[in-house]
């Protein structure tokens, strides 16, 4: 039977490209060298805890277009690394159909699938550095879920909204990381473009964590909360000059009767960019970040995190459009923790990391007639 | 000594250098632009020696993309910028700002040999959609059609495709061609055929067909009764300055706009 629901489920996922008007073939990898090391408390140097390779990403994706108001997209992510357990594994990112014409307002799009989350900075972040969006990074909220939204432009380019209902549990989680949650995510989206160069907007999500407020027996489930993100975002671009500066906060409520474990926990990310194509003509540039990750008011896993990245960017591949093919990266990121708490669990008993990443990212895609 | 006159000829040498270094103009996007766009610039450079103007199609969605990324100077395009393409810019310190810069109507051609002189826009869909499929239940020869149409990132394709098929499936036997030069070429060779293309690109080799028993001309182009009738753009981040501004003047002066009449496109005024 299950060679069965396998067979067809390829046949589906063949027949559906096969049956549009146009079929895109898209791929992006990231090969990567990461020299991670870190220092102890009352280490006087750092300890090499990695050096490797790996293949971080290997996306693989088919967007078929089967009219002009329906589009779909199916991406799977193989990645490979000698310092993962199985040495490779196989994740299914995103698999959507986007309908410009369900509900009649104009440039309104609806996404039905396993998509990525109008939260904060992720739907935007392109990875000009190596390292995921704050948002993502201290898992805030999930890069890609299961779900639908409504996400449409505001005339004359003014900005753009989004409006979702998800799972709330992301596409990476199984088995006993599971929020166990049934109720739904909520999330609201605005962005806003009043002039050229400025960026205002802000998200908002409601999520549940730990299945019923109830238990079996009708007391009250000490594992039960509900969460509150929120994010706040300035973009500023001018000439060379992009920075983005984000605030993320996590609010997060027990029943009342377990109010103590209440925590709120906040992140404050600036993301510079220097573009220095015009001034040397190389499409080179400089990129850094800054995050502080406050978690000190959360009792399970107190720390305040900072975290500094340096880089480069050189785009040396372009496409017809000057999207960049072919990039090389190269990353410094220096984490440290404020307190002398590092040999907590949330540190890796290591009072400080740095790591050395350089990355060669590729990417391609062909459009093919139907 | 020697070190001052060295220093003084470097000096001299990159002074030179950039004296007489070109000004140079970037432009890329749409293909029915891009007559225009190559005709305008011989003529600008002639009288400008000092400023040199390169040029590529792609399409309107190539060349906003790139205008968006900062790369060139001028997006050529067929269409208006949509909303989408208008956030992206701006939210990455890009002001997109539209010149007009000719008028043009799309065309809707059949090879010369077609009765068919008149389609409605709703038999014009039924044609794309694959509903219709033989000329002779338009009342013309027993033939089938075979629908030319148009690549996606076209601007020609989606003006076409907003007002003739208003978000409809265009068939899947359609040939999509990537100029106009390639479908007006293929149905001039292909007796059932039809096709669409800007008025600059339509020769006697094909039959232009009225629409709504309009036929495209400067007249119904310019008080807007053709259906197809639309603006062709030229965009710059910002208000365009120096020598982009000095080009684009150049075509929308009157003889700019005569080069716009010579290749068969209809001017602003």
């Amino acid at each position: 039977m299950k060679k069965v629901i396998l067979i067809a489920l390829i046949g589906l996922i063949l027949y559906l490209p096969l049956s549009s008007q146009e079929l895109k073939i898209t791929g992006e990898m990231w090969n990567r060298w990461t020299m991670e090391g870190g220092k102890a408390p009352g280490d006087s140097s750092n300890t090499i805890l990695k050096n490797y390779f790996s293949l971080e990403r290997g996306y693989l994706g088919l967007e078929p277009k089967f009219s002009e108001t329906v589009k779909g997209r199916f991406t799977i992510d193989i990645f490979s690394s000698d310092a993962s357990n199985d040495g490779a594994g196989l994740k299914l990112k995103y698999a959507y159909l986007d309908f410009s014409n369900l509900i009649p307002i104009p440039d309104l799009t609806t996404t039905i699938g396993l998509q990525k989350v109008y939260f904060g900075t992720i739907y935007d972040w392109n990875y000009d550095l190596i390292g995921k969006a704050p948002s993502d990074e201290y898992k805030i909220a999930n890069s890609s879920d299961y779900g639908i939204t409504f996400n449409g432009y505001i005339p004359k380019g003014w900005g753009e909204y989004a409006l979702g209902i998800y799972n709330g549990e992301g596409y990476k989680n199984y088995g006993a990381n599971l929020k166990d949650n049934i109720e739904p995510a909520f999330l609201a989206n605005l962005r806003l473009t009043p002039v050229g160069g400025i960026t205002i907007g802000g998200s908002i999500m409601a999520n549940s964590n730990g299945r019923n407020k109830l238990l079996a027996d009708n007391t009250t489930n000490p594992n039960y909360n509900q969460q509150l993100l929120t994010d706040g975002l300035l973009r500023l671009a001018y000439g060379p000059l992009d920075l983005w500066i984000e605030y993320l906060n996590k609010k997060v409520s027990y029943s009342e009767e377990f109010s103590i474990k209440d925590y709120t926990a906040n992140c404050l990310s600036i993301f510079p960019t220097v573009k220095l194509k015009k001034l040397i003509g190389q499409d080179l540039d400089l990129v850094g970040r800054y995050d502080r990750w406050d978690e000190t008011d959360n009792p399970a896993n107190q720390n305040l995190l900072n975290c500094i990245t340096a880089g480069l960017n050189y785009k040396f591949m372009h496409d017809e459009s000057a999207n960049p093919a072919m990039q090389l990266q190269l990353n410094y990121v220096y984490k440290y923790y404020d307190e002398e708490e590092s040999s907590a669990q949330y540190a890796n008993k290591l009072k400080d990391t740095s790591t050395l990443m350089l990355q060669l990212k590729w990417r391609f895609n062909n459009t093919i007639t139907l | 000594m020697n070190r001052k006159i060295l220093l003084l000829t470097l000096i001299l040498s990159l002074t030179t250098l950039i004296a007489f270094a070109k000004t140079t103009i970037t432009c890329s996007g749409s293909t029915t632009v891009l007559p225009i766009a190559q005709a305008t610039a011989e003529a600008f450079m002639d009288g400008h020696p000092d400023i040199n103007i390169s040029i590529r199609g792609g399409g309107s969605g190539v060349g906003i993309a790139a205008l968006i990324n900062g790369t060139i100077d001028i997006a050529c395009s067929s269409r208006p910028m949509k909303s989408k393409e208008i956030t992206q810019a701006k939210s990455k310190g890009i002001e997109p700002i539209p010149y007009a810069i000719a008028l043009d109507g799309i065309a809707v051609v059949v090879h010369p040999s077609n009765s068919i002189s008149n389609l409605t826009i709703k038999q014009l869909k039924d044609i794309y959609t694959g509903k219709i499929k033989n000329w002779n239940e338009l009342g013309g020869p027993n033939l089938p059609i075979v629908v030319i149409s148009r690549d996606v990132s076209s601007g020609t394709f989606e003006v076409f495709n907003e007002r003739v098929m208003a978000g409809a499936k265009v068939s899947s036997s359609a040939q999509l061609l990537a100029s106009n030069n390639a479908v007006t070429t293929t149905v001039s060779t292909t007796p059932g055929a039809i096709g669409y293309a800007g008025l600059g690109f339509v020769s006697s080799k094909v039959k232009s067909v009225a629409i709504e028993k309009i036929i495209p001309s400067e007249q119904t182009v310019k008080d807007g009764t053709y259906k197809l009738a639309r603006k062709l753009y030229m965009y710059t981040n910002g208000k365009a300055k120096g020598a982009v501004s000095q080009y684009i003047a150049f075509i929308q002066s009157s003889q700019g706009q005569k080069i716009v009449e010579k290749q068969g496109f209809i001017s602003l005024n």
